[in-house]
């Protein structure tokens, strides 16, 4: 058993080392389609990200004319409370809080339009619907409230979380095609890699075989051979992969905080994950490429 | 050891290598196949080791009809018969030790009975000193004999040899007919296809001599005719 190990590794390294050049091409396009596939699978969590913010955070706004009295506030607050099916709360800030918003959040650097700001400034709803991804919902409960007495607007992210929607999914679908597409070829390019290897050996092969090599023997060094190619490409890509997102978060954070972007980033152990979906890919790329290679090649 | 029964094969409708061909060969026996070019002799070598299969007739082997023999078992089929070619199929990048440890190592013997088998058929084969040299360091009929050292290490029950003195000067190829003529004593069936009417009148064994696909004659302690 030791002996047929240290064989196969033997003749495996040997092979690696004899079509070089051909090995490095494999191994460079798997490591493009895997980063793909991964830069892909991050980007989509990305949105994911960006998507749960801005649909979980502030959902929609109520807008209450500056002056309504507490009755007429409270009598909004109702109205919106009786939708009890599609609005899960509907929290009131009054115009302290509206004024201290602005100060801190909304416009920290901007001290004069907070002047033009402030004696007009209105308290508003933060109205949560019980569906947040559905776009459609929003918009049929912005126009519904637009209508109640003493609001003066109503302001959702609709729009926005249908373009990003729109965007994950353009994005992630082309992103996912190009790296099928790609994923394929590297499986090509193994696979003649390890015919290329067998036509080079073609002799060896065939005094193995004469003097009674079974064919699994004769085939698992190249199998190995296309399976290292395949995992060297997913763990070039991971690394690329992990450094490229921890640059693109470190990046983020020195964003403005009304960027619109700061979210848009994957700090959870996500990354890990995909990386070990990429090697387990890539080993399987290769593991095909070879192995179809091996069987087919064999009478070189 | 080795039996046909009605064996034919053909390449094409109009290529019939071998026609109808039936012998047997005992067990130790030496017999060469002799006939002019395309007569059916490498053939009938190829369908012995499995190489090919007839499309008519049995060929059998140490018992057994290799025809039905299903794949998986074909290597170890091979295990028990040597194979020697007359360009030598050594592999340029092995030493002499590793060419012959190679037949070996691919079925799996552990290491320490290579280091003592294979010193041991490079003695029988008159190579002892030149294990480390490499086959471009070393004449035809060394070369030859290196291969008749990896077909032998496994101590198969049968050689094929297939022109194993072609590429040799006569005197050079009667070394190598008296290192075959040796390994036949040990008990190893001898089949070897030549065209060198030399050796066959030299060796007078048993000849089988082939026409167009055709055995012809069947001679004991033959010549070449």
């Amino acid at each position: 058993m030791i002996s047929r190990l240290r064989y196969t590794f033997r003749e495996m390294w040997a092979s690696l080392s004899r079509n070089l050049t051909l090995t490095i091409a494999a191994v460079i396009t798997s490591m493009v389609a895997l980063l793909m596939v991964g830069g892909s699978l991050l980007i989509q969590r990305g949105f994911d990200n960006q998507l749960k913010l801005w649909t979980g955070g502030v959902e929609m706004i109520v807008y209450v004319k500056h002056g309504a009295t507490e009755e007429q506030i409270a009598l909004i607050q109702s109205e919106l409370l009786s939708q009890a099916t599609v609005v899960e709360s509907a929290v009131h800030c009054d115009e302290v809080c509206a004024e201290k918003y602005a100060r801190e959040v909304a416009f920290p650097n901007d001290p004069e339009f907070i002047k033009q700001l402030l004696p007009q400034i209105p308290s508003y709803f933060q109205v949560k619907p019980v569906d947040k991804d559905s776009s459609a919902v929003l918009r049929s409960l912005k126009t519904q409230f637009s209508q109640l007495p003493n609001v003066i607007e109503v302001r959702t992210p609709d729009d926005a979380v249908d373009l990003l929607g729109q965007l994950k999914d353009v994005i992630g679908v082309r992103i996912i095609v190009v790296s099928v597409v790609l994923l394929f070829a590297s499986a090509l390019l193994i696979w003649n890699t390890i015919r290329m290897a067998m036509f080079a050996r073609r002799r060896e092969i065939e005094v193995m075989k004469l003097v009674g090599a079974t064919n699994w023997f004769i085939r698992l060094p190249f199998m190995l051979e296309g399976l290292l190619q395949g995992i060297a490409g997913a763990a070039g890509a991971s690394g690329v992969l992990l450094l490229a997102n921890d640059n693109w978060t470190s990046g983020v954070k020195t964003f403005p905080v009304n960027s619109g972007l700061r979210s848009f980033v994957v700090t959870d152990g996500y990354p890990i994950w995909v990386c070990m979906g990429m090697i387990l890919l890539g080993a399987l790329v290769g593991a095909i490429g070879s192995a179809t290679a091996a069987s087919r090649f064999l009478d070189v | 050891m080795i039996k046909l029964e009605n064996v034919t094969k053909t390449y094409t409708t109009e290529v019939t290598a071998l026609r109808d061909a039936n012998f047997d060969i005992a067990k130790g026996e030496f017999v060469f196949l002799v006939g002019p070019s395309g007569s059916g002799k490498s053939t009938l070598l190829r369908l012995m080791n499995r190489q090919e299969r007839p499309e008519k007739g049995a060929v059998w082997v140490a018992g057994r009809n290799i025809n039905d023999m299903p794949d998986s078992k074909v290597p170890h089929l091979r295990r028990n018969i040597g194979n020697i070619f007359q360009d030598y199929k050594l592999l340029g990048n092995k030493t002499v030790f590793e060419n012959v440890a190679f037949a070996l190592e691919v079925i799996g013997r552990p290491r320490h009975v290579i280091r003592q088998q294979v010193p041991a058929v490079l003695d029988l084969v008159g190579l002892g000193g030149k294990q480390e040299r490499f086959p471009h360091q070393l004449s035809g009929g060394e070369q030859q004999r290196v291969s008749i050292a990896r077909a032998f290490v496994n101590r198969p029950l049968i050689l094929l040899a297939d022109e194993p003195t072609g590429n040799l000067d006569p005197a050079t190829g009667e070394g190598i007919m008296r290192l075959l003529d040796r390994i036949n004593k040990t008990g190893t069936t001898v089949v070897m296809a030549t065209h060198d009417q030399r050796i066959v009148n030299m060796m007078r064994k048993r000849v089988i001599q082939f026409d167009r696909g055709v055995i012809v004659r069947d001679q004991a302690r033959g010549v070449y005719e």
